[in-house]
């Protein structure tokens, strides 16, 4: 477990100190003190933004928290976060959960190894979006569920059809990603640099 | 404490508002006010532009004209090459010039952070004063730029912002609200004032208290920077978005279906923000069209004001 001293740091520092502490290695477990609640609660964000699961306290003067980030796979060193450098953003869209058309069984093979080597894109991942029968790939039993959150806790945003969660009765099954509708999707496309469309 | 005042206060500190309005004659009132503030981006140019565009902004808060200013200017002249307070002053210059404001004076001293702003002096029709204070159960709430320039700000801060983003957000700073406040003037407004420190909240808040009616917000159709909720997400919002919240708790409320990170916007503390407005219902859309048809493209009605004694804010 490592320890961060951010007392005497104002917004965004604590922040930040805990984003190199994580990026330095590959913590599982921190303990970051700061000396206002308003720091506390942006590294409670910061930490909940990396997949880790925060505990509040405050011990005097102090404001601590604790980030235990063992049920996810360690942090990239560089998540494909909002921030996005000069990194191109690359969109893609799935709209099925089988690659191809054919042999079905063949389809969902395919598409259970097109999500696991999406990572390959690194930092120019920007967008996941998942549409009609796509969304399936985020409910509960979907055998690419544990890869997507951790592209999740990676930073990638994952953006799941609303109405067609709601089409296929799955909204309470949905086990990542946020619920988005065809604004966003739409705008999504026109910030891209480019969109794939699967 | 008590404020040395007379007949021809329009408005002054017993009832605080965006500016302090004072008669001169039966047509004629002085709008004053004053603003200034460090660095909040790099380029010196941009900041004097920035810093400019929300001296200003009290006065069009108002429903006024501005027509003179004076530079207050704070710089490190022993240790910092002078050519960066030139751009400063070169940016609030041409601010002005856009606004068709002269500048007719100024005071600097030395200090050891730049600080740079302007007091503006304005005119307004007595009976024209738009206050912040007049809420009309049934009226429609317009705003004109999207919030979030706290969190990007403090995103920049961070270094973890676009080149592009930055661009983006500085001119939305720099945008003069003159535009929106020449509009205002076709249209029936009960209430006006600029989102700024306090967030749209706080600022709403200040516009509820006292009015005997309450507000009611859509979230999802209040205009934001949507990079700013992605930072809102890894916790960099600014402390003052935290205060803007603890100080006005007790009279808002949030519907469990709004996202953590669009309450923390709602909270952001804005630099030269957008207007406010508070609208007949007859004359929103109208207003909406107005204001896009003139490139304040994200202007956007984001609620209502309701009959409801209790002085609160629900958002939906």
């Amino acid at each position: 477990m490592k320890e961060i001293d951010a007392r005497g740091l104002a917004c965004p520092g604590p922040v930040l100190q805990t984003k190199a502490a994580l990026q330095e290695g590959s913590l599982n477990e921190v303990r970051v003190i700061v000396d206002n609640a308003a720091s506390q609660q942006n590294v409670q964000r910061f930490l909940e933004s990396q997949g880790f699961v925060a505990v509040l306290e405050q011990a005097g003067t102090d404001y601590v928290v604790s980030g235990n980030g063992n049920s996810i796979p360690a942090v990239q060193p560089q998540p494909a976060m909002e921030s996005h450098g000069d990194a191109k953003k690359i969109m893609v869209m799935c709209a099925t959960d089988r690659l191809g058309f054919g042999d079905d069984e063949l389809g969902l093979k395919l598409m259970v190894n097109f999500l696991r080597t999406l990572k390959e894109m690194g930092d120019e991942l920007w967008r996941l979006v998942l549409v009609n029968n796509g969304v399936r790939l985020a409910i509960a039993g979907s055998e690419v569920l544990d890869d997507l959150k951790a592209y999740e806790a990676a930073g990638l945003k994952i953006l799941v059809c609303g109405t067609c969660l709601d089409h296929f009765n799955l909204l309470e099954e949905k086990g990542v990603g946020v619920t988005t509708n065809m604004l966003d999707i739409v705008t999504a496309m026109q910030v891209a640099d480019r969109v794939i469309t699967v | 404490m008590t404020f040395p005042t007379d007949e021809n206060v329009i408005i002054g500190l017993e009832r605080a508002d965006d500016a302090g309005v004072y008669r001169i004659s039966d047509d004629l009132a002085l709008i004053q006010t004053v603003d200034f503030f460090t660095p909040i981006v790099d380029d010196p140019y941009w900041f004097g532009q920035i810093a400019a565009a929300n001296a200003l902004s009290d006065v069009y808060a108002m429903g006024g004209t501005p027509k003179t200013a004076m530079n207050l200017v704070a710089f490190p002249a022993k240790t910092m090459d002078l050519g960066i307070l030139r751009q400063i002053i070169q940016g609030g210059v041409d601010k002005l010039k856009e606004a068709e404001v002269v500048l007719i004076g100024g005071h600097s001293i030395e200090d050891k952070e730049i600080k740079y702003g302007l007091s503006v002096t304005g005119l307004i029709h007595p009976e024209r004063v738009l206050v912040k204070k007049n809420l009309r159960p049934g009226d429609h709430l317009v705003l004109t730029k999207p919030l979030g320039t706290g969190i990007v700000n403090t995103a920049i801060k961070a270094a973890m912002v676009s080149a592009q983003l930055v661009e983006k957000v500085t001119r939305l700073m720099a945008m003069l609200n003159r535009d929106a406040a020449r509009i205002m003037e076709d249209f029936e407004i009960s209430a006006c004032t600029d989102v700024t420190g306090f967030g749209l909240l706080g600022h709403l808040a200040e516009m509820v208290k006292g009015s005997g009616c309450s507000a009611r917000i859509v979230s999802s159709q209040v205009p934001v920077i949507p990079e700013a909720e992605d930072f809102a997400a890894m916790g960099l919002i600014p402390a003052g978005a935290y205060k803007n919240r603890e100080f006005r708790e007790q009279m808002i409320s949030f519907a469990g279906s709004v996202p953590r990170t669009l309450q923390d916007l709602l909270f952001d503390p804005q630099t030269s923000g957008g207007l406010l407005i508070s609208v007949g219902e007859a004359h929103c859309k109208d207003l909406v069209s107005a204001l896009k048809d003139k490139g304040i493209t994200e202007a956007a009605r984001i609620g209502d004001v309701v009959e409801d004694q209790k002085e609160s804010i629900s958002i939906v």
